[in-house]
């Protein structure tokens, strides 16, 4: 029976891990691994006895898969870390993305320059893919301020949807062999075409395993121009897409949360820009209980005002507990926890370095 | 011709811990052809995928930046001695 509540907390300066009983009452702190490395992903893959991943993204001597087979009590280096063919021009700049594959020790891992790899082995060897890493779109793709990178690997039986800032959302329904863009209704303010094939600024993406063909979007918002291209909902496997954005302060946001028990229900971080922080200073999450159709603010507990942090676009998480608690991690290192789906906050660590990426697992 | 090579306290679990590498090459590319043959997790912390010297890491023959010189083709005299260093850059 799963006996505790972990959190992986990638940060600016390595990877913490904190530990508490189900009760979520207090969390113990451990790290920083891989100390003074930035980490922007992280994976709790609990498909057998669990084990940790992290990217370690080392700006001086390159980047590292990083594992733990003790809940984070150490961590290892795998035997290799992604890396492009020696021919093929681009060198690994980020790892932005790790996902759980079919078999126990499958992986995927997005990277930047936005491409997909995949591992058989538990992340000691990799596979670059080439349907979509050497799509006929890749070398139009162009960065984003956060990098060019692909930040979002969501499976779906045969279906995979991708999601790459900027390049925008790509779909395959054969396994992850090919893959086309799949962009319809997801708009686009830095372009003259408002809703083009591709190249659009998808912040991320997720999903529910109880609604297959349901996604939720946060894109890239925030056109005074070309309002409401922020907060979109798919119904169709990801082939079209509509915007949900009514009723948000804001259609700027980075993540974007599915609750576990209820497809319905999801949470966005509205942001302001072009500051990218919380509209007056005062932070809140958003939840819809409708799909989309309406938003509640969610900021008991939170700073009224004064606080101007940004949310990444993967530092937001929500644990699986019957009653469940979101997490959310800022730039100004702060690490804050919304009991009962996000009514009441209290903030969990309030000095760790800037946070890039939040995952949490009941294990 | 012996080539001495410092090897920085961060890359050195690459190298089996050694602080000094040694070998016997005519060029800095060729030194750090041996050094990919030889210590490949070495070599990634040093180069990229492509070849280049990574962007934050620079490589001195004797007290001169290589890039100053003629980067990986700068030539090596027996006795010459490769710094590995990082750059001073972060946050």
């Amino acid at each position: 029976m799963p006996e505790r509540v972990l959190l992986c907390i990638g940060t600016k300066k390595g990877l913490f891990v904190a530990e508490a009983p189900k009760a979520r009452r207090s969390f113990a702190l451990r790290g920083p691994f891989g100390s003074g490395v930035a980490v922007y992903a992280a994976l709790i893959d609990r498909r057998r006895t669990p084990r940790l991943y992290a990217s370690s993204c080392n700006a001086f001597f390159g980047m590292k898969v990083l594992f733990s087979i003790d809940l984070g009590k150490k961590f290892k280096e795998t035997k290799s870390a992604p890396a492009f063919p020696k021919d093929d021009g681009r060198a690994l700049a980020n790892i932005w993305s790790l996902e759980p594959g079919d078999d126990t020790k499958d992986l995927w891992c997005g990277v930047e320059p936005a491409s997909l790899f995949r591992s058989s082995d538990g992340g000691d060897s990799w596979e670059m893919v080439p349907g979509i890493s050497n799509h006929e779109h890749a070398r139009k793709w162009h960065p984003g301020n956060g990098g060019l990178c692909m930040h979002t690997i969501l499976r779906d039986g045969s279906r995979v949807h991708l999601g790459i800032s900027t390049g925008g959302h790509y779909l395959s329904e054969d396994g992850g062999r090919t893959f086309k863009a799949s962009n319809r209704g997801v708009g686009a303010g830095f372009v003259p075409d408002p809703f083009p094939e591709f190249g659009q600024c998808v912040h991320k993406i997720s999903g529910h395993p109880d609604a297959p063909g349901r996604l939720y979007m946060q894109n890239h918002g925030g056109w005074p121009d070309r309002p409401g291209i922020g907060v979109l909902r798919s119904d169709d496997h990801g082939h079209t897409w509509r915007s949900i954005s009514k009723g948000l302060p804001s259609d700027f946001g980075f993540p974007i949360v599915v609750h576990p028990h209820d497809p319905d229900t999801v949470y966005v971080v509205p942001l302001e820009t072009p500051m990218r922080t919380c509209p007056g200073g005062a932070p809140a999450v958003w939840r819809s209980e409708d799909g989309g159709g309406s938003w509640k603010r969610l900021a008991r507990g939170l700073p009224k005002k004064e606080s101007f942090f940004t949310v990444q676009r993967d530092a937001m998480d929500i644990d699986e507990l019957p009653t469940p608690a979101l997490y959310f991690g800022t730039t100004t290192g702060q690490l804050w926890m919304g009991r009962d789906g996000g009514e009441e906050w209290n903030c969990l660590f309030d000095s760790l370095p800037p946070i890039h990426c939040v995952k949490v697992a009941v294990v | 011709m012996t080539i001495t090579i410092h090897v920085p306290a961060a890359l050195r679990a690459g190298c089996g811990g050694a602080a000094e590498l040694f070998v016997s090459a005519p060029s800095v590319r060729a030194a750090l052809e041996q050094i990919e043959r030889n210590h490949p997790s070495l070599y990634r912390g040093v180069c990229d995928e492509t070849g280049r010297v990574r962007r934050h890491v620079n490589l001195f023959v004797n007290r001169s930046d290589v890039r100053d010189r003629e980067g990986l083709d700068t030539v090596l005299v027996a006795g010459d001695v490769i710094t590995i260093l990082p750059a001073v850059s972060g946050g």
